[in-house]
C-alpha cells in the first residue's frame, strides 16, 4: 500500500503539466457553461427563478466533484488502470447489478441509486470504465488483433454490463456501450471482415431485440418516422420537440423566455431534450455554435489518442471519442427527428452529476495520457 | 516514438481508420447542422406557427337560452342562477383531500363517500373543474367562496338553470311542464353526435317539449375566447374574443297560463268527482289554429328535471301507470267515439248518401247487409228513434243511424274525409263501427279537436299552434309566427252548415243537458262522445272513455267561432259524461260567469251517457 501511493505520488511530476492541454479543457468548460446556462432557462421555465437558481446551484457543485477528479486524474499516471483492469470489471458489473436491486423508479426504469439524497446514475460511469477496460484488453492483443478471438472476447466482456443495463431497463446506455465496442474494435485495428460478418449478425437479431422492448420504448422508438401520426400520444414529446428546435429560427427566442416558450410542453427538458432549449432559445446560430464546440472537442480528443505514447492511451481516447461523438448525434438526432427516441444524455450539457463527473473523471485520463505522451505539440 | 511500455510490442496505429473515424464524425456534425438549418431556417415558421397554437386553445362562451313566456307575455321558462361546487384536483393536496372534501360535504349535506367517487371518476386533465356538487344552496355556496383560501382547489361557480314558472310566477313546473318541457344534460353517448353541432360535454339540451321542439332557437350560438394554456392545460389567460355570443331566441307561447289553470282547475275537478285517473283538456281558437290550453293531467314538475332528477324521483314518474309524463292531448291517441259522427256525417253528405233533409229509419239494433239474420249492431237506445234527418240523428247521437251512413258511404270515402279533418284513418273493416268512432279508429285528442276548430271555421284545417312568436326580453312579441293553413276541406258549404247546426243541436236539444243553460256570449255547439275499449266487466259492459268537443259561434251556425274546447276523460265509467261537465265548468270559469250548473257529484246520472 505504502508502495503504491509512493509510486502514484511520484507519478505526478511538474514536467507534465507542461504538457497540459488547455484546448480540451476550454472545449470542455465552454460545453459545461452552455449547460448551465441551458438548464436554468429550461428549469426557470418550469419553476421559475427559485427552481433555475437551485438547479443551477447544483450543477456548479458537480462540475466543481468533476473538476476535482478531473485534475486528480490527469495529474496521476494513467497505467494505474492497466492495474486495476480486472477489479475495475468486476466493480462495474457490481454496480450495474446493485442498481438493479436497488434502484430508484424514474420514468418506469431503474437507473440510479440514491445515496445520502444524490442520485448516482452507475451506467454513466460505467461507460469510462468499460471503456478503461476494454482499453487495456485491445492494448494487450498486440500482434492478434486481427483474429477472431479479439471481437468475441471483447464483445463477451462488453456484453456482460451491456445486458444489466438493458435489463434496468436502460436502453440508451445499451446502446452507448455496443457503440463504444464498435469504435473501439474498428480503431484497434480488428479484423474489418469479421466486425462486418459480426455487424450483419447484429442487425439480423435487431427484429428479436425490438420484440424484447416494453411498449412504450418501442412506441418511442419509431415515432421518428412519422411523429405527426400520434401527435398526442406516444409521439407527443418529439412533435412538442420538433415544435420548439423549429420555432428558434435563425436566431432563437432567448434565454427564459417562459410561457411563450414551448418548454413547458417537454417531459424531461432539461435532461435528454435539453438541446430543444439550445435550438429554441439560441436557434439555429447557437445550434451550430454547439456542434461546432463538440466538433472541436472530438477533434482534440482524436489527437489526443493518435499522439498517445501507448496503445492503451490511444485506446482510452477513441472510446471516449467515439462515446461522445455517438451521444451527440443520437441525443441531437432524437430531438430533431431524424433518429428514434432513447434516452441518451448530451454529453456535458445534460443535467446530471454522474454522467458529468463521470465525463470529467474522463477528460482528466484523457488529460493524463496528453501529459505522458512524448509528443509535445499537436 | 520511445517506448515507455516496459519493451512491450504495441499495437500498430492504423492512419486510414483514424481518417475514416475522423471522416464519419465531422459527417454525422454536418448532417445534424444540416438538419438544424431544415427545421429552424427552411421551416422555422411553420413550426412556429405550429407551436403557437398548441398554445392557446378556443374556449366556448356559453349563450343564455332564450326565454318563454306565455301568450300575455308572462315568464314560463326562465334562467337562474345555480351554485355548483368544483374541485381542480391539480390544485388540492393528497393530503388535504378528506379535510377539504368532509368540509363540502357537511356545507351541501353531501356524503363524503360520494363526493371522493364523483373525483375519482372523473377522467381528464387534472387542470380542469370537476363538478362534484350541482344545486348547491345560495347560503352553502357563499359561504364556501369565502373559505376559498382555506380549501385549496376549490372552485364555486355560478352556471344558469332553467326554472319553469306557474301563472303566479312561482317555481312551479306541474301547469306547464307537458307544454314547456324540460332541459337536460347531453349524455355521454350523445356527444358524439352532438359535437359537431356546437355541444359541449357539460352542455344542456331540450329533452321534451318546446325546450326540445325549438332547441335550434332557444340555444342561440356560443361564442368563443382564444385563450393562452400551457402545457399541462391550464388555462391561463384570455388573449381575445373570437365571437361574442348570440343569446338564444325568446319565445312567446300561444298558451294563456291563466287559461291554463283555469282549463286544469275545471278538469282536476271533474276527474275527481269522476273518480278519473287520466284526463285532457284542450282550448283552442278555431280561426287560427292557436292553443290557448292544454292540459294533461296527471302532471308533473319539469323543475326536478332541470336540477337534475334523482333516480328516486325520476322511477315515481315512471312507474306510474298514468304516466304523468306523457301529454296525453297529443302523445296517446283513443278511440273518439260519437264526436267520429262527424266525419261520417260529413262524408254521407258529401258522397251523396244522403241529403241534409232526407229521413232514415233508426232502429234498436240494426241488420249489417249481407250479415247472417240476427247479428245486429245495437244503438246505444234501444228502443231506436224512429225516422231521422242528418242534423236530429247528430244532435241525439243515433248509432243505427251512423251505421247506415258509414255501410252506404264506403271505408275509402270515408277514410279520405277523416284524412281531409286532419284524422288518420286506421281502419281495415268494421265499417259500419267504424261509422261511430268505435273499434278501429284511434286519434288523439288534440285531433278530435282540430277537426271541430276545421268544420267550426267554415272549413280550414289548420295547423295547432303552440308557439305564437319571438318575443324581446320582456315578453312583447317582436315577431309573430303566421297561423298556418293545412288545407282547406273539400266539401260543400252547405255540407258544413249542416254538422255546425247539428252540433248547435247538440247543446240545445241533445244530450249536453243543462250546458244550454249557460249565459254565454254565443251558440255553443259540440258533440259528446263515449267510447268503449278494454274488456268486459263484471255486469257485462265495457268501461269507456268520455269525450266532450264545444266551440263558440255568434250564432247556430256561424263560422266565427273563437274559442273550442276539449275535454277528454279516460276510463270514466260513471253514469254521465264528465267530459261535458268540465267543459261546462271550465267555461263557467272562463267567463267569469255567476251561474254554477255543475251537476251534483252524485247526480251524474241526469246526463244521458253517449
Amino acid at each position: 500500500m505504502g508502495v503504491a501511493t509512493a509510486t502514484l505520488v511520484e507519478s505526478v511530476r511538474a514536467r507534465d503539466w507542461r504538457h497540459f492541454d488547455v484546448q480540451l479543457l476550454l472545449y470542455v468548460l465552454l460545453l459545461i457553461g452552455l449547460g448551465v446556462v441551458m438548464g436554468y432557462s429550461a428549469a426557470f421555465n418550469d419553476g421559475g427563478a427559485a427552481s433555475g437558481m437551485s438547479q443551477t446551484v447544483k450543477t456548479l457543485i458537480w462540475a466543481a466533484i468533476g473538476l476535482t477528479l478531473f485534475f486528480v486524474a490527469s495529474g496521476v499516471d494513467y497505467h494505474w488502470l492497466r492495474t486495476l483492469a480486472l477489479p475495475i470489471y468486476v466493480l462495474v458489473l457490481g454496480l450495474l447489478a446493485l442498481t438493479m436491486v436497488l434502484g430508484t423508479n424514474l420514468f418506469g426504469a431503474q437507473m440510479s441509486v440514491t445515496v445520502a439524497g444524490l442520485d448516482f446514475q452507475f451506467s454513466e460511469v460505467s461507460k469510462v470504465l468499460m471503456i478503461t477496460v476494454l482499453a487495456v484488453f485491445l492494448a494487450g492483443r498486440r500482434d492478434r488483433i486481427g483474429r477472431l478471438s479479439t471481437i468475441l472476447v471483447a464483445g463477451a466482456v462488453m456484453a456482460l454490463p451491456t445486458f444489466l443495463v438493458f435489463r434496468q431497463p436502460d436502453l440508451g446506455t445499451a446502446m452507448v456501450f455496443v457503440a463504444i465496442l464498435v469504435g473501439m474494435l474498428f480503431l484497434s485495428g480488428a479484423s474489418l471482415g469479421w466486425m462486418g460478418l459480426m455487424a450483419a449478425m447484429v442487425i439480423g437479431a435487431a427484429p428479436v431485440a425490438v420484440s424484447m422492448l416494453h411498449d412504450y420504448q418501442r412506441q418511442r422508438l419509431f415515432c421518428f418516422l412519422d411523429p405527426y401520426a400520434d401527435a398526442q400520444g406516444a409521439c407527443y414529446q418529439l412533435v412538442q420537440a420538433l415544435n420548439a428546435v423549429g420555432s428558434g429560427g435563425w436566431l432563437g427566442r432567448g434565454l427564459t423566455v417562459g410561457g411563450e416558450g414551448q418548454r413547458g410542453y417537454i417531459p424531461v427538458q432539461s435532461t435528454d431534450f435539453i438541446f430543444t432549449v439550445v435550438a429554441e432559445d439560441l436557434g439555429f446560430v447557437g445550434g451550430v455554435v454547439v456542434l461546432a464546440l463538440f466538433g472541436l472537442l472530438v477533434w482534440r480528443i482524436l489527437l489526443i489518442g493518435w499522439g498517445a505514447q501507448d496503445a492503451m492511451g490511444m485506446m482510452i481516447a477513441v472510446g471516449l471519442a467515439t462515446m461522445i461523438v455517438f451521444q451527440l448525434v443520437v441525443n441531437i438526432g432524437m430531438v430533431t427527428g431524424i433518429m428514434p427516441v432513447t434516452g441518451i444524455p448530451l454529453p456535458f450539457i445534460t443535467y446530471g452529476g454522474s454522467s458529468l463527473i463521470s465525463l470529467l473523471f474522463g477528460m482528466g485520463i484523457l488529460q493524463s495520457i496528453r501529459m505522458r505522451s512524448h509528443k509535445p505539440t499537436l | 516514438m520511445a517506448d515507455l511500455n516496459d519493451g512491450r510490442v504495441d499495437l500498430r496505429r492504423s492512419p486510414a481508420r483514424f481518417v475514416a473515424f475522423s471522416v464519419i464524425a465531422a459527417l454525422l456534425l454536418v448532417v445534424l447542422g444540416g438538419r438544424l438549418f431544415q427545421l429552424q431556417v427552411v421551416n422555422g415558421e411553420e413550426y412556429a406557427r405550429r407551436a403557437a397554437a398548441d398554445r392557446t386553445v378556443e374556449v366556448p362562451i356559453p349563450a343564455p337560452r332564450g326565454l318563454v313566456f306565455d301568450r300575455a307575455g308572462r315568464p314560463v321558462a326562465v334562467n337562474t342562477p345555480s351554485w355548483t361546487v368544483n374541485v381542480r384536483p391539480a390544485d388540492l393536496p393528497a393530503n388535504d383531500r378528506t379535510r377539504v372534501l368532509a368540509r363540502i360535504g357537511r356545507l351541501t349535506e353531501t356524503s363524503i363517500s360520494v363526493l371522493r367517487g364523483r373525483l375519482d371518476a372523473f377522467r381528464g386533465s387534472p387542470f380542469d373543474l370537476v363538478p362534484i356538487v350541482r344545486g348547491v344552496p345560495r347560503e352553502a355556496a357563499l359561504i364556501l367562496g369565502e373559505e376559498a383560501a382555506v380549501l385549496p382547489g376549490v372552485v364555486v361557480e355560478v352556471e344558469p338553470i332553467r326554472a319553469y314558472l306557474d301563472e303566479t310566477g312561482a317555481v312551479d313546473g306541474h301547469l306547464l311542464a307537458h307544454i314547456v318541457g324540460y332541459t337536460g344534460p347531453v349524455s355521454r353517448d350523445e356527444l358524439p353526435r352532438l359535437q359537431p353541432e356546437g355541444y359541449l360535454r357539460d352542455d344542456v339540451i331540450g329533452r321534451t317539449g318546446i325546450e326540445a321542439s325549438f332547441e335550434d332557437e332557444l340555444r342561440g350560438t356560443y361564442g368563443a375566447h382564444l385563450v393562452e394554456r400551457d402545457a399541462s392545460g391550464r388555462q391561463l389567460k384570455v388573449i381575445e374574443t373570437l365571437r361574442e355570443p348570440e343569446p338564444g331566441t325568446n319565445l312567446a307561447l300561444t298558451i294563456d297560463a291563466d287559461v291554463q289553470r283555469l282549463a286544469a282547475q275545471a278538469l282536476t275537478w271533474g276527474m275527481e268527482v269522476a273518480d278519473v285517473s287520466q284526463g285532457v283538456t284542450i282550448v283552442m281558437n278555431p280561426q287560427t289554429g292557436e292553443i290557448l290550453a292544454m292540459v294533461s293531467l296527471p302532471a308533473y314538475d319539469n323543475n326536478k328535471f332541470a336540477r337534475g332528477i334523482s333516480a328516486d324521483d325520476f322511477n315515481i314518474y315512471l312507474g306510474d301507470v298514468d304516466r304523468p309524463l306523457r301529454n296525453h292531448a297529443i302523445a296517446d291517441i283513443y278511440p273518439p267515439g260519437s264526436t267520429y259522427k262527424l266525419v261520417t256525417g260529413i262524408a254521407a253528405l258529401e258522397e251523396g248518401v244522403t241529403t241534409s233533409s232526407r229521413l232514415w229509419p233508426t232502429y234498436g239494433c240494426y241488420q249489417i247487409p249481407g250479415a247472417p239474420e240476427g247479428e245486429c249492431l245495437y244503438d246505444w237506445n234501444r228502443q231506436g228513434f224512429g225516422p231521422l234527418a242528418m242534423v236530429d240523428a247528430f244532435a241525439k247521437s243515433s248509432d243505427t243511424f251512423f251505421y247506415q251512413m258509414a255501410v252506404h258511404t264506403g271505408i275509402d270515402p270515408l277514410a279520405e274525409w277523416a284524412r281531409q279533418q286532419g284524422r288518420s284513418g286506421v281502419f281495415t273493416g268494421e265499417l259500419a263501427q267504424a261509422g261511430i268512432g268505435q273499434n278501429v279508429i284511434a286519434v288523439t285528442p288534440l285531433q278530435v279537436l282540430n277537426a271541430y276548430a276545421a268544420v267550426a271555421n267554415g272549413g280550414r284545417l289548420m295547423e295547432p299552434m303552440i308557439v305564437r312568436g319571438e318575443t324581446d326580453s320582456a315578453g312583447q312579441v317582436t315577431r309573430p309566427y303566421e297561423p298556418t293553413l293545412l288545407h282547406e276541406i273539400d266539401a260543400d258549404p252547405g255540407t258544413l252548415q249542416t254538422m255546425r247546426i247539428g252540433a248547435r243541436e247538440v247543446i240545445t236539444s241533445g244530450h249536453a243537458y243543462n250546458i244550454r243553460d249557460l249565459d254565454l256570449p254565443g251558440a255553443l255547439s259540440g258533440k259528446t262522445g263515449t267510447a268503449e275499449f278494454g274488456e268486459l266487466t263484471e255486469e257485462g259492459t265495457l268501461p269507456f272513455h268520455s269525450w266532450f268537443v264545444a266551440y263558440l259561434p255568434s250564432a247556430a251556425g256561424a263560422t266565427d267561432a273563437e274559442l273550442a274546447v276539449l275535454s277528454f276523460n279516460y276510463s270514466a265509467v260513471v253514469p254521465g259524461n264528465v267530459s261535458a261537465e268540465v267543459v261546462k265548468y271550465f267555461l263557467q270559469l272562463y267567463y267569469d260567469l255567476d251561474q254554477d250548473l255543475r251537476l251534483d257529484p252524485n247526480d251524474f246520472s241526469l246526463v244521458t251517457a253517449n
